[in-house]
């Protein structure tokens, strides 16, 4: 039933797919991290209603709409405004900003997960506050996020299947072509699903090691 | 700015009826889809604690498989290779399933640790006082892990809602469906797109809100029952 001569024919495409695919994940997640980070410090930090409201907005409209709309929006509401962005830098731009509000959460609650007496300490031993949030509150509050931030990133490596509704050449877009024009639909399927896995497995498995390491090294 | 907005009136009645149609069928799908996670979720819940190995391995195998899987490839080999096997399913069942067969992973995991979370002594000494298996399952256990697990399902929902926009891409005619229809006849992209965001985050944030609010006033409930 399944021919073998055709699957090894096909699967070179889609492992270029699957390239391009942890390639928009990546810098996503450089993207992501940065700017939940960011957030994160200032829900923590900052005494500015503005700053919190603003925020919240962001956080609230980003984690309720779904993602594919952020990148219709991105992609085709830009280009409307004159603003043409690449499929490419279009989903990553999208799936950022998704997950800068998704990791904005997580990074707040590993901080406010911490005890006041960290931030106090560090205070009393004369370090200035970015000197605090870099040696004591980040390793810290990092290590309690790990989780959820694993969660994060595999369900990152499948959000990239949605670039390919604007047309991005990642995994999903080339198995779609490549169904119209070899007819093998189940067989392309079933290869994509398997890589998927195979890219998401392994990421798991490494978290809960790292998590591990972490335990053990306290 | 004020020009962007003078366009909304102008095509108003046609593209909010047109949205509000879609949202519906949004609703009812993501309703669908939630139905059938909550069953396929309560059967693999149980299949997890059950005294039988190949059981409780054949739910793991299924809920790590389907957490490794985008849901728009479940939906396209739904959608596209069931026919080749002789079973066509409509854009709309094909969506359902597709969001039920990935939101029970979501649900059994949900569901396996509000169980998880009670003391084992609570169906101890409901058996010890004489209620049967079944009878300390939906009087002692269920009352008590549903608070914890209602937020969390309530989440659940909200990302199939979500999810439930993936549909459109086989051809379900659902909320972003109608959204990319008025898009391309309007050349409007960026008006389209905003309000039908907004479509979703009315629907998906009073429930998100809800999820905090239970989530808070439940765990607060039980700092006073422990004293």
């Amino acid at each position: 039933m399944v021919n073998l001569q055709a699957f090894l024919g096909l699967l070179p495409l889609l492992l270029k797919g699957a390239m391009n695919a942890l390639q928009i994940a990546l810098c996503t997640l450089v993207l992501a991290s940065a700017g939940g980070l960011i957030l994160a410090v200032l829900l923590t930090f900052s005494r500015s209603r503005l700053v919190h409201g603003a925020i919240a907005c962001f956080i609230e409209w980003m984690r309720n709409v779904p993602a594919l709309a952020h990148l219709f929006l991105i992609y085709f509401g830009l280009s409307y405004l004159g603003i043409n962005l690449p499929a490419w830098l279009a989903a990553i731009v999208g799936l950022s900003l998704v997950g800068s509000a998704v990791l904005a959460d997580t990074f707040r609650a590993g901080l406010q997960s911490l005890h006041v007496g960290q931030h106090e300490a560090g205070q009393a031993v004369g370090l200035h506050r970015l000197q605090i949030l870099r040696y004591i509150l980040l390793p810290q509050a990092l290590r309690v996020a790990l989780p959820a931030y694993a969660n994060y990133v595999t369900q990152l490596i499948k959000d990239t299947s949605i670039a390919s509704a604007i047309a991005v050449p990642e995994i999903m877009f080339l198995a779609r072509n490549l169904v119209t024009s070899t007819f093998q639909t189940s067989l392309i399927y079933l290869a994509v699903m398997c890589i998927y896995a195979a890219m998401i497995l392994p990421i798991g498995v490494g978290f809960i090691r790292l998590e591990r390491h972490l335990r053990a090294a306290r | 700015m004020i020009s962007f907005f003078q366009q909304y009136p102008e095509y108003w009645s046609d593209w909010f009826a047109r949205l509000l149609l879609g949202a519906r069928v949004s609703a009812e799908l993501s309703l669908t889809g939630f139905a059938l996670a909550a069953v396929l979720g309560a059967l693999l819940a149980w299949a997890m604690k059950s005294p039988s190995v190949l059981l409780k391995r054949l739910a793991v195998f299924f809920i790590q498989g389907m957490r490794a899987v985008p849901l728009l490839a479940l939906l396209l080999a739904l959608y596209f290779t069931l026919p080749s096997l002789g079973l066509t399913l409509s854009g709309y069942w094909a969506g359902a399933i597709g969001l039920g067969l990935q939101g029970s992973a979501y649900v059994a995991e949900i569901l396996r640790g509000g169980l998880d979370s009670l003391h084992r002594g609570q169906r101890e000494s409901a058996i010890a006082t004489g209620l049967t298996p079944l009878q300390a399952f939906t009087s002692v256990i269920f009352p008590q892990a549903i608070r914890g697990m209602l937020p969390p399902l309530l989440n659940a929902y909200v990302s199939i809602l979500k999810d439930s926009s993936l549909c459109a891409l086989i051809a379900t005619d659902e909320l972003m469906l109608a959204a990319r229809a008025i898009a391309s006849e309007s050349f409007l992209p960026m008006h389209i797109f905003l309000l039908v965001g907004l479509f979703y985050f009315v629907i998906a944030f009073p429930l998100s809100l809800l999820s905090r609010v239970l989530e808070v006033r439940f765990s607060r409930g039980r700092k006073t029952i422990r004293g």
